[in-house]
């Protein structure tokens, strides 16, 4: 499984292409207070069309929606960090525990798992959004609740695997402890495993966050691109797409293509069918 | 095959349950939200226990559950506050809509995403396998609700060609055959946008397996043979690149397609399940979103279910898997 990511990253053109834009878009959010006004603030000038001082015009609420598209951005590549982590952190920890403690626990675990995979896991947070109405990490936590399992099947399969294998048997016949041989064995071993799984729940997360804000059930202060094209679509009749609705789903779609090419190349590295493909 | 039917009655278990307890988690008794704390307040001992009776709140929370459980069971999804209907009543008007709308893009998007996986696998490489597959990667980056919303405002609103508010024309007065062709013009948008959104899952499952397929002995034993182009392509490799679209599809399409569909359903006010979780939502109308909610879980638990079945089926390879 000792395959350098970098090399792969060299040779494939598209996923390179998402890294770099992947890349910008954080590096925009990151500075985005240094060019934006403050994204709440009200003015009496609503739905206004593009001049100077709005680059993009302004919301129905007279706030500038140049400003709160990058402020969007920046709750969408929070949102994809902060639960992609949490939701891989807790697969890594389910999947090995299972894996390495066998019997009942993990004939448990796993079938938990199997049940919840076959549950669309947007209903579910739409269901709890709708009656909480939870903040941005209210959120985070909520989409890690519901989107560890699919890594933690997989994790768990291939510590399964890796416990049969060799190098770990002859780390315990020199008397590791088990925590070293997680530490220094198990862990590097699923390196590639847990970026896949960490992207694709990035990626997972910016489009339920998207999502729960368009159907209009995220809390009332938090700036999200979701929100904004559910806002700008109601005003359909007016040209206020133009400047509202496109720039904020293509925003969206940006952050989403970066992720799915980076993910494209780390799934291709992983399963080495897809190599020439 | 007996393992899995275990997991569908813990997912239905698990989503009944969050229905049960999720609203019960919220500050505040149901007394107070129904007669105002004030009447509570000055209600006798004998009269706050005769109500807490007649709602069935003296019971201990676990009889409830059960009694909740039940009532689902006998199709009993309480009562709408806001249509004053039973919830059910309100479901069985919007569900049509959702079957039709996901049906017919789950067959059109499988069709055209399979031909064009199988052309861009018979033409790895080229040029035009490059461009359909970096477009179609592209396309699989938009979330659904823009790619409505971009076919919204390119065909509704520059163009102006096509309707996209409702199932149909409201206070129109069509009937028979004028109605039918308003309900379709309804239906192009919505459908196209839909199709659109998952002919990605579809192209790539086929391609890939198109890819694999073309490297097989009986592939190069068929052009030995003689065979023409167009007969291997469709055939004999194209024949076999189906399975796992079919029995991926089933998975992806379920959860996929389903709450894809309740999205593009909001973006053109579509009166199907997902226009009715957006309105629920934005009225309170918490019964009717629980209701809701509910019935799209167990319409995507009932084609896995079934998918589950068939795909067992259709490739006994994967019998062994399990």
């Amino acid at each position: 499984m000792h395959i350098s990511v970098k090399k792969n990253l060299k040779k494939d053109k598209s996923a390179l292409a998402g890294l770099v834009m992947l890349s910008l878009l954080v590096l925009i959010a990151l500075a985005a207070p240094l060019f934006t006004k403050d994204p709440r603030a009200f003015s009496n000038l609503i739905l206004s069309k593009p001049d100077i001082n709005h680059i993009l015009g302004t919301n129905d609420l007279g706030q500038d929606i140049f400003s709160r598209l990058f402020y969007g951005l920046r709750t969408s590549i929070f949102i994809s960090i902060a639960a992609g982590a949490l939701s891989t952190f807790l697969s890594v920890i389910i999947g090995i525990f299972s894996g390495l403690t066998g019997g009942i626990i993990d004939q448990i675990i796993m079938r938990i798992i199997d049940a919840m995979l076959v549950i669309p896991s947007i209903i579910i947070l739409i269901l709890i959004s709708a009656f909480i109405k939870p903040d941005l990490i209210g959120l985070i936590i909520l989409i890690s609740i519901f989107h560890w399992q699919g890594g933690a099947r997989i994790i768990r399969g291939q510590t399964l695997s890796l416990k049969q294998k060799g190098h770990i048997y002859s780390a315990t016949t020199f008397g590791a402890k088990k925590a070293y041989i997680l530490a220094r064995h198990i862990i590097p071993d699923l390196g590639n495993i847990i970026t896949a799984s960490f992207l694709h729940n990035a990626r997972s997360a910016v489009f339920l966050e998207a999502g729960i804000a368009f159907i209009g059930i995220s809390a009332a202060d938090t700036i999200s691109l979701g929100t904004m094209m559910n806002r700008a679509l109601e005003f359909y009749y007016l040209p206020v797409w133009a400047w509202w609705l496109l720039p904020a789903g293509i925003m969206l779609s940006l952050i989403l293509i970066s992720l799915t090419l980076l993910n494209n190349l780390i799934e291709k590295i992983i399963d080495p069918r897809l190599h020439d493909a | 095959m007996k393992k899995r039917w275990i997991n569908y009655i813990i997912a239905f278990f698990i989503i009944i349950t969050l229905n049960f307890v999720i609203p019960r988690l919220l500050p505040g008794d149901p007394l107070s939200a129904i007669y105002g704390d004030e009447v509570l307040l000055n209600l006798s001992d004998e009269a706050t226990d005769y109500i807490n009776k007649l709602y069935g709140l003296d019971k201990p929370v676990i009889a409830r559950y059960f009694i909740y459980v039940f009532s689902i069971f006998r199709g009993n999804f309480g009562y709408s506050i806001y249509h004053k209907k039973p919830v059910l009543e309100i479901l069985i008007s919007h569900l049509p809509y959702t079957l039709i709308l996901t049906g017919l893009s789950m067959l059109l998007a499988s069709i055209s995403g399979a031909i064009l996986g199988i052309e861009s696998g018979w033409r790895r490489g080229k040029k035009i396998d490059r461009f359909i597959l970096s477009s179609i990667i592209f396309i699989s980056g938009f979330p659904a609700f823009f790619t409505g919303a971009i076919f919204l405002i390119i065909f509704g609103i520059i163009l102006g060609i096509l309707p996209f508010q409702g199932a149909v024309e409201a206070y129109s007065g069509f009937s028979g055959f004028n109605l039918a062709v308003d309900f379709l013009k309804h239906l192009v948008l919505p459908l196209f946008s839909l199709v659109i959104v998952y002919i990605p899952t579809a192209y790539l499952l086929t391609r890939n397996s198109m890819i694999s397929s073309l490297k097989e002995p009986y592939i190069l034993f068929a052009r030995a043979k003689g065979l023409t182009d167009t007969r291997i392509r469709y055939r004999h490799a194209g024949r076999n690149s189906l399975i796992p679209l079919t029995t991926q599809m089933g998975i992806h399409l379920a959860t996929g397609l389903i709450t894809g569909a309740l999205f593009i359903e909001i973006v053109y006010s579509y009166p199907g399940m997902g226009t009715l979780i957006y309105n629920s939502i934005l009225n309170r109308d918490y019964p009717v979103l629980q209701g809701s909610l509910f019935m799209v879980t167990l319409l995507v638990l009932i084609v896995n279910f079934f998918m589950d079945i068939f795909y067992v089926k259709l490739d006994p390879r994967i019998e062994y898997a399990y």
